[in-house]
């Protein structure tokens, strides 16, 4: 992960601005973001120029027993600082004091931090992955739009200049419409663009393929999830429902912490430190260090995702936010379910008749009555053990504890990275998440017809 | 406040960006926001000011775009100029100039006021109190939040366009938690407003007890063919959803098939459909759009049989017509786009919602949707998961706490048979969705 260091030149003044800030009984921050995005809009006809957009924001937080004071303003220098610091300390009652750190007048870094023959090969790169998706658009309409995001983020504190460090996306999303009928597309990668091409051709390739078959039959049914699909299922149901901002005992399964509630030895970790993974982070964005949080132990519920304002619970460092305006708030990074030992085969064998689910296009889960929604884009029947014919996009639904107890006892043996998995919407604020997970077998959800 | 890059920033971009025979469109953003959050762990005050600008440059059928915060602004006509020249755009694009006797107003903008946290705190109180009477009891909040936001906006063009406009808008967004002896439920319930004074607290306070009580305490609807009744803010989500239809001339093969070519119509006769940027009640109050074309109000579809079309400059350079003023910036960092304003049912035939309950033998009364409504127009099919009453001769009996509403949608609209004069907005797409109380007879509900 780079280090953004233009964001870092007034790192020394920027620390005694922020300690000069807080009083006693306070805490807080400033947030420094900036954000540059190249974004493609595609067809069936192939690739528009890019678009530029380049944002800086920065934030200050003051956090006072329960409350948190945020002012947030354009721009990512010293001056914004400066100007965000003055109305916190304002709205706050505090009188920062200004004078004996005022930095060298600050100059927006390098004029083009991007070489242009580069973008060129990301947008010939890009349209070479376009051609190897749709080799043949025939009877497809489709407006996606493609942007390569760079990301970078600091935390002043008043004690250290942290770096949260560059991060870098190709995000992709739109609609793509064929026979009759319509279905979302997204798509996530953090891999260097050229992997990260080569994953949103076969996305796209996957996506436009034509689905026959009906949905299944509305009712209960046995589902076998492919590891992909499995990282949504635990995303929906563990995950946000050990976010600790509906309070310890806000959701289904934190009222039941130290409760066995999956089968033993199933192990869920939520894991910023995965790299390799979109939700990834080193410091989140209050300044505190991630750490690997396991939620389930053995199928022991263990553990609660927490930031700072997490009331009794000390930050775990999952406090997230989507844009420097915007409060952090607790959010899961990376959540990555561990290995069991059956094949595939021996998950549908086990199954019987039943589903197997390839992607899940999203989801949704109410932590308060346990109920979830999963909404399946790709999956096929099982009949006798074997996969059957594709079915068409329909919804699996659940209640959290009932799920988790009707988890087979053997699951898959290898933990793959979620595919469809992408951008976490909560509160309308949305984070890039990832997962990994094996494949699972949960009996007894109820299906139920859907267009996607 | 002026930031860094100071005042004439504006106009010094725009005279860089001028030249090359290429015609250049810049357009800023200054925006403040006010958003006061309260939760069970204490409370979130938000204040913010943004400033960003966005310039395009047209040239030969081509267009570029590159926007930026004001520390980077003079970096913009480099950025959009190196990228014209291998900028494919589809035909039509093109610079937009002042309607016939539109002054250039060439009026810096400034910082707008930072919104009033006392009102916002205000608000919050009411809501609180009109859900404890509206839950009796056994509702509450676990997070509330109200935003008040201001914007001024700015777009100048080498074809001699300079025009400056503001506007405001104020939402209350709450999740609250139901409890009865079924269980608990929880929700997320948003009610918006052209202006803070303006907030529906008391409606949306009720909204939401519905919202989380209807599924603890009611039983599941029968499947069954039954009269349906749509409450506005339901409908308001579907009618909604109808909105790409009429964007430009993309979805003109889309809306022929929903129509056989014109010789069916799209809804019933009862069923006119508008876009207006100045409809009363609506949330967006819009003066121009975001290519600067004063916006007014465009009738999409006229007692059933589609009418008009929602376009930009480009698309209505296509379609040979003046443009309607529906270009769309929902994000300064982000080229215009085609979108509503506030787009509704006109309720102009409408009557008294309890003439339509009155009128209704054997049915359901759709109250609130219990999951974004699933519409596909290409597959012309929707789904709306609700939660209601039961009507039996003409009064709500029993609650219902799920039915799911599906079907063809066109048959859906064209069997149309009543709509009130209640006509409510929602916030949807890139504007707000509007319609009164509808009523299908005999639709296939479970």
């Amino acid at each position: 992960m780079k280090e953004p260091a233009d964001l870092m030149r007034d790192a020394d003044d920027a620390v005694k601005l922020l300690s000069g800030l807080l009083r006693r009984g306070e805490s807080g921050e400033a947030f420094r973001e900036r954000t540059r995005t190249e974004t493609w809009t595609a067809s069936e006809s192939g690739l528009l120029a890019p678009a530029l957009a380049e944002e800086s924001g920065t934030a200050v937080r003051i956090r006072r027993e329960g409350s948190l004071l945020l002012v947030a303003r354009s721009g990512a220098g010293p001056e914004a600082l400066r100007d965000a610091v003055r109305e916190a300390g304002r709205r706050a009652g505090n009188a920062p004091f200004f004078k004996a750190h005022r930095g060298a007048p600050h100059s927006p870094g390098p004029d083009d931090p991007q070489r242009p023959d580069e973008e060129e090969g990301r947008t010939a790169a890009l349209a070479a992955a376009f051609a190897r998706a749709l080799p043949d658009p025939r009877g497809l309409a489709l407006v996606v739009e493609v942007s390569r995001v760079v990301t970078e983020r600091t935390v002043v504190t008043p004690r250290a200049f942290l770096s949260c460090g560059v991060r870098t996306r190709l995000v992709a999303s739109g609609t793509i419409r064929r026979a009759g009928s319509e279905r979302p597309f997204s798509f996530q990668s953090a891999r260097p663009f050229g992997e990260a091409a080569d994953a949103f051709a076969a996305a796209l390739r996957e996506a436009t393929r034509p689905t026959s078959g009906l949905p299944p039959a509305t009712g209960p049914v046995d589902v076998v999830f492919s590891p992909s699909a499995a990282s949504v299922f635990w995303h929906e149901v563990v995950g946000h429902a050990l976010e600790a901002d509906a309070g310890e005992r806000g959701s289904v399964l934190s009222r039941v912490k130290g409760a066995a509630v999956a089968p033993a030895g199933l192990d869920v970790v939520d894991d910023p430190g995965r790299s390799d993974l979109p939700g990834a982070y080193g410091v989140d964005d209050e300044g505190s260090l991630a750490r690997a949080v396991p939620l389930l132990s053995g199928g022991v519920v263990t553990g609660l995702l927490s930031d700072k304002r997490s009331g009794t619970v000390d930050s775990n460092g999952h406090g997230r936010t989507s844009s420097y305006r915007r409060p952090p708030r607790v959010r899961m990074a990376n959540l990555v379910a561990c290995a069991g030992e059956a094949s595939l085969d021996e998950l549908l064998d086990r199954c019987g008749d039943g589903i197997h689910v390839r992607e899940v296009a999203g989801g949704s889960a109410d932590p308060e009555s346990g109920r979830f929604v999963l909404l399946v884009s790709a999956a096929d029947g099982v009949r006798r053990g074997r996969r059957g014919s594709p079915l068409a996009p329909f919804a699996l639904t659940g209640e959290i504890l009932s799920a988790l107890s009707s988890i087979e006892e053997t699951w898959g043996s290898e933990v793959l990275p979620a595919t469809g998995l992408s951008v976490c919407v909560k509160g309308g604020d949305a984070v890039p998440v990832g997962g990994a997970a094996a494949a699972l077998l949960v009996r007894g959800l109820t299906a139920r017809a859907a267009r996607r | 406040m002026t930031h860094g890059a100071g005042a004439g920033l504006f106009e010094r971009v725009l005279d860089a960006a001028a030249g090359d025979g290429a015609g250049a469109e810049l357009y800023e953003r200054r925006g403040a926001l006010l958003e006061l959050t309260e939760d069970e762990e204490g409370s979130t005050l938000l204040e913010s000011h943004e400033r960003g600008l966005a310039l395009r440059l047209f040239k030969a059928g081509r267009s570029a775009f590159a926007a930026a915060g004001p520390e980077r602004a003079d970096s913009l006509p480099a950025e959009a100029r190196r990228r014209l020249p291998r900028a494919r755009a589809r035909r039509g694009v093109r610079l937009g100039g002042p309607a016939p006797g539109e002054i250039p107003e060439r009026r810096p903008l400034s910082d707008p006021p930072p919104p009033d946290a006392d009102l916002a705190r205000t608000l919050l109180t009411s809501f609180r109190q009109a859900l404890t009477a509206s839950g009796r009891g056994a509702v509450t909040v676990r997070e509330a939040s109200v935003s008040i936001g201001e914007r001024a906006e700015r777009l100048a063009t080498t074809a001699g366009r300079d025009a400056t406009w503001g506007s405001r808008l104020a939402t209350l967004v709450a999740t609250v938690v139901g409890r009865s002896a079924a269980g608990r439920f929880s929700a997320r319930v948003v009610g918006a407003a052209s202006r803070p004074e303006e907030l529906p607290v008391a409606r949306l306070a009720r909204h939401a007890a519905d919202r989380v009580l209807l599924p603890l305490n009611g039983r599941p609807f029968e499947a069954t063919r039954a009269d349906v009744l749509l409450d506005p803010l339901v409908a308001a989500h579907l009618i909604g959803r109808l909105a790409p239809l009429f964007f430009g001339d993309d979805e003109e093969s889309l809306l022929a098939a929903r129509t056989r070519e014109g010789r069916d119509a799209l809804a019933s006769p009862l069923v006119s459909l508008v876009d207006d940027a100045a409809a009363p009640g609506g949330l967006v109050r819009g003066v121009r759009d975001g290519e600067g074309t004063l916006q007014g109000r465009t009738r999409l579809v006229e007692r059933g049989l589609p009418f008009g079309r929602l376009t930009d400059v480009a698309a209505a350079s296509r379609l040979s017509r003046p443009p309607s003023g529906s270009a769309v910036r929902i994000i300064w960092s982000a080229p215009p786009r085609i979108g509503v304003t506030n787009f509704f049912v006109d309720p102009l035939p409408g009557v008294s919602p309890l003439d339509l309950l009155g009128s209704v033998g054997r049915g359901l009364y759709a109250a609130v949707l219990l999951e974004r409504p699933d519409v596909d127009l290409s597959a012309d099919t929707f789904r709306l998961v609700v939660a209601g009453y039961t009507v039996e001769k003409g009064r709500a009996t029993e609650r219902v706490s799920e039915a799911t509403v599906s079907g063809r949608l066109s048959d859906f609209l064209r069997g149309i048979t009543g709509i009130g004069d209640d006509l409510k907005f929602a916030l949807g797409g890139t504007g707000s969705a509007g319609s009164p109380t509808l009523l299908v007879p005999r639709w296939k509900t479970g």
